[in-house]
């Protein structure tokens, strides 16, 4: 009992995919369904191409296998594959769907009668029965198609759910069985997703013990290429952001002890040019390729910048090839044509494959390609996703999902039009509401918030509408969105000022709190705690841990900045005491070598000042050279004027 | 009797030509090596075309016909139509379809009985079928494909489907058409044999490359040399006269 307690304490704190704890650990068991479902081969085609030895006398199999019929002889086994039904039949082969027999046939063409009568019958009248029948043949096979496709639609969301689901799920016997542990299957490698059994020894191998973040003392540490790393890189509308970060999280002791777990960033880049068309959007190259080069100075510059924006990747991508020749995996998003050529058209010194098996894209929504954003996809795909099922539901889930597939197996009932519900007044306003809320909370525009809300007179526990769609799954109201968004001066001001309720719980039965994603966040519920008073609500109902005062949270946070400076400065220092000594060393054998005797080599004469200058203005038009000119004499004038004033 | 050929180091023989039982029509190619091959079979019994279709070489693929028709897609240009008028026999229907599906030779197999038809071609296309060429026409798959001109070669004595159509499709297919038909390939393997060889009653062209074995497969459901009705291992109404003359 104390262990599962403890589980359950540890599974309150985001779950590292790469540092699970022991006691978790060796309990994994792979959940069943997440097997594909593997389709029974028909052994029967095998045996067939075996057998088809030599036979050269006329079969006599008057009988249609798709159609599921046979006949006495040849005449109407060839009238019945002239005959619509048969011509139905194959044409639904073709697209994957079931054949119809004889009756259901008659059946579907005799509602599409009822359905097409009134449109059809005045021109068709006259046309002969052949037409007639093609007419309605041809109806037929549109509507067929267009419930194909939603049927379509339907089994792929199937599928993924079981064959192609991103998360691969895992149980633990010291979990309470509803809970279940989500990894995301794209931080296995190809191989290692092939065998989805060995996918939980997988992860026992791959743990990682944490790496003791560098203290004052220590700091020369040579970022370890050896340690399991990954690259993640995204393009898109002139953003470039990459980054090479270790696997193995790095430990940092806080005051009083507490030990925070950290990504290892082993090097990261981002660069922004303005590729993008405004207004029109779109790169430039995809406008000059659509509708030839435009001449305006704004095309030009957009060109020029597209161009340096593949140069500098290359150039990053270049420097760090060593490394991302050793990651383990390449995480990259990169859509569109323009951009998948910066990173895998043919150049030198190429260094991304576009056939690698270890590149994948993200497996979930990605934003705008900031650094931030890479983290934040980085703790994404190595958390370990906790979710609680409710198996009863599950069942009754599944029980549906068998009974609408056998209504599905009956293609030839069409299904009811699904009418929209005719909304009222109030769901419409419930709606707009909602899309305005959410909009202000996604940009914290705090103060409007606050005035929409007294506006409107809406409480701050107004649940969003439709209550079913997705996002307002997790997030039915303001706070848990708030929360979830990690704008800690939204959730301050909804509970503070507009006495938002924490202890509301989304539909997968978690209080605001719980989807904070940061510290701030974590921290703005934990002084609301405060400031409220603990009589308001009631705060573990909320699991909001205790109060804590703004001036404390603000203390900490200036303690942990002047940590952080300090160690900074003492990194500087470290640096430029080790630069000296190299400067010292490299004088050194300069000395030496000075001694010796001999000339100077060839082509390294000294330049005078003048020369330098005439070298770097070379090639420059007349205006550049002008600009540097005067830029140069302003530095000296500065300088002359710092030197008087320090005189 | 079952022959060999190459078009231009390429053994898709019937991707450049197209035989039937009154005439034939070949690709206009740099040597006149594959003309040749078809010139010593079947000089003096039937015309062979030089021909091109919408300018191209693959006159296979583009044209379906057989001994009373022959049907070209709508890109054929006024002077090949012309130039094919002026050199096969005068009771040969000679027809311009205008189908979506251009490359007649891969969407219709025939003999001069019965076509096998992809199952999207037009109405008024099936019906052209069956005026001009005279037979009737199904709409069928072969294994599955419904390119069945790609995938089926026939004459009036035999036909050769795709290697993987099952036991059971071919039953209905031979019941269907009223020939035999037998699962096959050509030129080392290929599943294309309608693509990789012509055939008509008495003369198949395949690729350089088919086999030994392919080739004993195609002569005999075809019912070419040995096993023909004239042939020697045949039981037409030569064979008492050949076997009396062994004694």
């Amino acid at each position: 009992m104390v262990d599962s307690t403890r589980i359950e304490e540890l599974l309150k704190r985001p779950l590292y995919v790469y540092d699970l704890p022991l006691e978790l650990l060796a309990t994994l068991t792979a959940k069943s369904g997440n097997e594909p479902l593997i389709e029974p081969t028909s052994e029967a085609t095998l045996k067939d191409s075996e057998a088809a030895a030599q036979e050269s006398a006329i079969a006599n199999s008057t009988s249609c296998a798709l159609c599921n019929v046979s006949y006495h002889n040849v005449q109407e086994q060839r009238s019945h594959v002239r005959s619509d039904h048969h011509r139905y039949n194959i044409k639904a082969q073709l697209r994957g769907n079931a054949p119809l027999d004889e009756i259901q046939f008659t059946k579907a063409v005799g509602e599409l009668d009822e359905s097409i009568s009134g449109s059809e019958s005045s021109e068709s009248e006259e046309d002969d029965a052949d037409a007639g029948t093609d007419t309605t043949l041809t109806a037929l096979l549109k509507k067929q198609a267009k419930l194909s496709e939603s049927n379509e639609e339907d089994e792929t969301v199937a599928k993924k759910s079981v064959a192609k689901n991103p998360l691969f799920w895992l149980s633990s016997s010291s979990l309470p069985s509803n809970k279940s542990l989500g990894v995301y299957r794209a931080i296995f490698s190809t191989a290692e997703q092939d065998e989805p059994d060995h996918l939980v020894d997988t992860i026992r191998k791959k743990q990682l013990t944490p790496v003791k973040a560098r203290t004052s003392k220590n700091q020369v540490q040579a970022p370890t290429t050896s340690s399991p790393h990954i690259f993640m890189c995204m393009i898109g509308g002139g953003h470039f952001a990459a980054m090479l970060v270790s696997l193995a999280p790095e430990i940092h002791r806080k005051q009083g002890g507490i030990e925070d777990r950290q990504a290892r960033v082993i090097a990261h880049k981002t660069f922004h040019r303005y590729t993008t068309r405004r207004k029109q959007g779109g790169s430039q190259s995809a406008s000059d390729a659509s509708r030839g080069a435009a001449h305006s100075a704004g095309s030009s510059l957009r060109r020029y910048n597209e161009a340096a924006l593949e140069k500098d990747i290359r150039e990053l991508l270049a420097d760090w090839r060593q490394m991302i020749d050793s990651a383990e995996l390449l995480f990259i998003r990169a859509t569109g044509k323009t951009n998948r050529k910066i990173l895998f058209d043919k150049h030198d010194g190429q260094v991304l494959k576009q056939n690698d098996p270890r590149i994948r894209g993200f497996p979930f929504n990605t934003r705008r390609a900031t650094q931030g954003e890479l983290m934040r996809s980085f703790k994404e795909l190595t958390r370990v996703k906790v979710s609680e099922i409710d198996e009863a539901a599950l069942a009754a889930a599944a029980e549906a999902e068998a009974a609408k597939q056998k209504q599905d197996s009956k293609p030839s009932i069409p299904r009811p039009q699904q009418q929209k519900p005719k909304l009222s007044k109030e769901e419409e306003a419930a709606l707009l509401h909602t899309s305005q809320i959410q909009a202000l909370i996604r940009r914290s525009k705090v103060p409007a918030l606050m005035s929409y809300l007294t506006n409107n007179s809406i409480t701050a526990s107004f649940t969003f509408q439709p209550a079913d769609s997705p996002q307002n799954f997790r997030c039915p109201t303001p706070i848990h969105l708030a929360s979830n968004l990690d704008a800690p001066a939204v959730v301050t001001a909804l509970l503070v000022r507009a006495q938002a309720d924490p202890t509301i719980v989304n539909n997968e039965g978690r209080t605001p709190f719980e989807l904070a994603g940061d510290r701030a966040t974590r921290d703005a519920f934990r002084i609301a705690r405060h400031e409220l008073g603990e009589s308001r609500w009631d705060w573990t109902a909320a699991k909001v841990p205790s109060a804590v005062s703004k001036a404390d949270v603000e203390s900490r946070a200036e303690r942990e900045r002047k940590a952080a400076e300090e160690e900074e400065t003492n990194r500087r220092k470290a640096g430029l005491e080790r630069l000296q000594k190299e400067d010292a060393e490299r004088a050194a054998l300069k000395a030496q070598q000075a001694q010796r005797p001999g000339g100077r080599t060839l082509g390294a004469v000294e330049k005078t000042a003048a020369e330098k200058r005439d070298e770097e203005t070379r090639g420059m038009t007349p205006e550049m050279r002008m600009r540097l000119e005067r830029e140069r004499r302003a530095r000296a004038a500065e300088e002359r004027m710092k030197r008087m004033q320090g005189r | 009797m079952a022959v060999r050929a190459q078009f231009e180091n390429s053994n898709e023989v019937g991707v450049f030509a197209r035989l039937t039982n009154s005439y034939a029509i070949v690709a206009v190619g740099a040597s006149e090596n594959f003309y040749s091959v078809f010139e010593s079979e079947l000089q003096d019994v039937i015309p062979i075309c030089h021909a091109t279709i919408a300018g191209t070489r693959i006159v296979g693929r583009l044209t379906v016909g057989n001994r009373k028709g022959l049907l070209v897609p709508t890109t054929t240009t006024d002077q090949e139509l012309q130039h094919l008028r002026n050199t096969l026999p005068d009771d040969v229907k000679i027809q311009r379809i205008e189908e979506r599906l251009s490359a007649l030779g891969n969407v219709i197999c025939c003999n001069d009985h019965v076509a096998i038809v992809h199952p999207d071609l037009e109405r008024e296309t099936e019906e052209i079928i069956a005026d001009v060429l005279g037979v009737e026409v199904f709409r069928q798959t072969v294994a599955d494909n419904v390119l069945t001109g790609s995938y089926m070669a026939l004459s009036n004595q035999g036909g050769i489907v795709h290697p993987k159509t099952s036991i059971r499709d071919q039953d209905e297919l031979s019941s269907l058409l009223q020939v035999p038909l037998v699962a096959g390939s050509v030129n080392r393997g290929s599943p294309v044999v309608g693509a990789g060889m012509v055939v008509n009653d008495w003369l198949a062209i395949t690729g350089l490359d088919t086999t030994a074995t392919e080739l004993s497969v195609i002569e005999s459901v075809f019912r070419l040399g040995e096993m023909a009705p004239g042939g020697a291992g045949g039981a037409g109404p030569n064979k008492e006269s050949i076997v009396e003359s062994f004694y």
